[in-house]
């Protein structure tokens, strides 16, 4: 990793975010799927629920990166182009999901029918909100979390969940993909923060919404037990 | 009220073993070289340490001993006698006995009367838990001053006799990771509420620590086998516990880089709560295990913009070896004892603990 931000408010910005970033990663242990997880304590049961639940706010996914995409004007057409391709790198992750769910034992029929837990209709929501606002500079907080998630359950949960259920990779699709398009879309997160992270009431914007959806993401993921 | 550093002192059992000699004191392992120590000392990059065993694992001078030295030391060179000591402060990670705590030995073996005592128990950052007990102790009026003194012995750990009881008698890389990292000494400090008479001193501006053992598993230990979580003290007697690999010391190397981000993390709070700004930082003192895990936090300060130039940052590890708590304190006398410092430069020191996840941080500030 470098660090490629360079203008002085862009580097204020990312040591906030890195600090959402952190206590995020120290909040996420604690919700008890995750816990599971990390501590060796997972059962299949377990991930197949985590991958239900997951997949229904990932197939929703594409649409809030779309919809933030339109919402940008011709001020920030260069920051429109960039969230297209990251929309595009990123529409089809929930076939991924579903391919894992049917490799631990699941049944299609069911991860396809399934709705939203209550955590991941806030996160939909917030997220849906945010993006029909006009240039909305703040979002690049929620990508900086959820790109951040996706490496560390790359990095770090697809090989805990293949040791303890000793499942193939075949089985962990949806984790392990994330890590392969992560240094480029990092990089393109701290153009992006650079670019937009002008000026106090952007970086006060960005961080805020990186702690909401931080909160909502773990929401979602403490849900998965209560579903 | 302040706080300052007036004295400090280390000791060092024995000469410095090199990285060839190792084996030749801690012995081989049913008398077959090891194959991991050489991948294992390269990227921690310690040259030399020392070990107060001897070449027949026969321990030369106690932990109590040890402590006890640096504390004279540290004495010798300040302006008060040992009978004047009000508090007396020390951490280890494992004393000489599992009872009375190290202090009461410590004590003892200073010969001193009468003093506050406090034992800090832990890993890497005990010291800097007993450095943070005897610095509000004084700042509340309670003492004058305080003796701190952190000391390991952990090769006693590393004998290869320890490891020929496990059953079946193969290593698994956790518990011999630790044989090739740890090593053994001591430091001390003293402190007073008044700057020291004549020469510079460290005003404590503060001390913080974060920890973090609610969120992650356990990641250093003695106390438990492989792939279990029960007790050594829960096996019907203690041989049991040994052949079990209870009593070895391990290190999970899987979660060991969550302690970069558990650093950087506490870092960036003391940063964004005003503690201190990064361009007035002049000296870095990080006790860090391994050269991997300096460039790894190196690294991510980078990202966050918050690099320190490198000529700032000192270290002795590589000369000293990891000695635990003791570490730090070992650090801060040979960095007072060679550096030449002007009144108002300041000193940032970082403790990073693994055991659980617990990372500690002081401010101190040059004064006359």
């Amino acid at each position: 990793m470098t660090a490629d931000v360079l203008t002085t408010s862009g580097q204020t910005c990312l040591q906030s975010l890195l600090k959402v970033w952190f206590d995020f990663d120290l909040a996420l242990s604690k919700a008890p799927i995750v816990k599971r997880l990390e501590q060796g304590r997972l059962s299949h049961e377990d991930y197949q629920k985590l991958l239900l639940n997951l997949r229904q706010q990932v197939i929703e996914g594409s649409r809030w990166i779309t919809r933030c995409a339109s919402s940008f004007n011709r001020e920030y057409a260069d920051v429109r182009s960039i969230v297209i391709g990251h929309a595009k790198d990123e529409h089809k992750d929930f076939l991924m999901l579903e391919s894992d769910y049917v490799a631990v034992g699941g049944d299609i029929n069911v991860i396809q029918n399934s709705s939203k837990n209550i955590g991941s209709e806030a996160l939909h929501g917030f997220l849906m909100y945010r993006a029909s606002q006009e240039n909305p500079v703040d979002l690049i907080g929620a990508m900086w979390i959820i790109e951040g998630l996706g490496n560390k359950m790359a990095s770090k949960w697809a090989e805990l969940i293949e040791e303890q259920l000793e499942l193939p990779k075949e089985a962990t699709q949806f984790m392990r993909y994330h890590g392969e398009n992560d240094e480029h879309h990092l990089e393109e997160l701290y153009k992006l923060v650079d670019r937009v992270a002008v000026d106090d009431g952007a970086i006060k914007a960005i961080e805020r919404t990186a702690k909401v959806v931080a909160r909502l993401y773990i929401l979602q993921l403490e849900e998965v037990d209560h579903v | 009220m302040s706080v300052y550093i007036n004295s400090t002192g280390h000791y060092l059992p024995g000469p410095p073993i090199d990285n060839d000699e190792i084996e030749n004191i801690l012995g081989l392992v049913n008398g077959k070289k090891s194959r991991l120590k050489h991948k294992i000392l390269q990227s921690n990059g310690i040259k030399t340490r020392h070990y107060a065993i001897n070449q027949q694992q026969e321990t030369q001078i106690s932990n109590s001993e040890m402590a006890a030295n640096a504390g004279l030391r540290c004495l010798d060179a300040s302006y008060i006698s040992p009978h004047q000591i009000e508090m007396l402060s020390v951490a280890t990670s494992q004393g000489d006995l599992v009872l009375p705590g190290f202090g009461s030995m410590v004590q003892a073996e200073l010969d001193i009367s009468s003093v506050e005592l406090q034992t800090s128990h832990g890993i890497c950052s005990s010291s800097m838990m007993a450095l943070k007990s005897a610095y509000t102790n004084i700042k509340a009026q309670e003492s004058a001053n305080a003796l701190v003194i952190a000391s390991e012995l952990a090769s006693r750990l590393f004998k290869h006799t320890r490891y020929e009881q496990v059953e079946g008698k193969e290593i698994d890389f956790n518990a011999e990771f630790l044989r090739w990292m740890l090593s053994d000494g001591a430091g001390a400090l003293l402190l007073e509420s008044q700057p020291r008479k004549t020469g510079k001193s460290l005003r404590i501006d503060w001390i913080k620590s974060f920890s973090h053992a609610d969120v992650y598993p356990v990641c250093m230990s003695v106390g438990m086998p492989k792939n279990a979580t029960k007790s050594w003290q829960d096996f019907p007697t203690y041989s049991e516990a040994e052949q079990a690999g209870a009593l070895l010391l391990r290190q999970d190397v899987r979660l060991l880089d969550n302690i970069v981000s558990v650093g950087v993390n506490g870092f960036l709070k003391l940063l964004q709560d005003g503690m201190f700004k990064v361009p007035e930082i002049d000296h870095v003192l990080c006790h860090f295990s391994s050269a991997y895990f300096k460039s790894k936090i190196v690294e991510m300060l980078e990202v966050a913009g918050v690099q320190i130039p490198e000529d700032k940052w000192y270290t002795n590890l590589y000369e000293r070896g990891n000695t635990g708590c003791a570490s730090i304190f070992i650090m801060l006398d040979e960095f007072l004892a060679t550096q030449d410092l002007s009144v108002g430069e300041t000193l940032f020191c970082m403790v990073p603990e693994s055991g659980r996840f617990n990372c500690a941080y002081m401010h101190l500030t040059v004064v006359e």
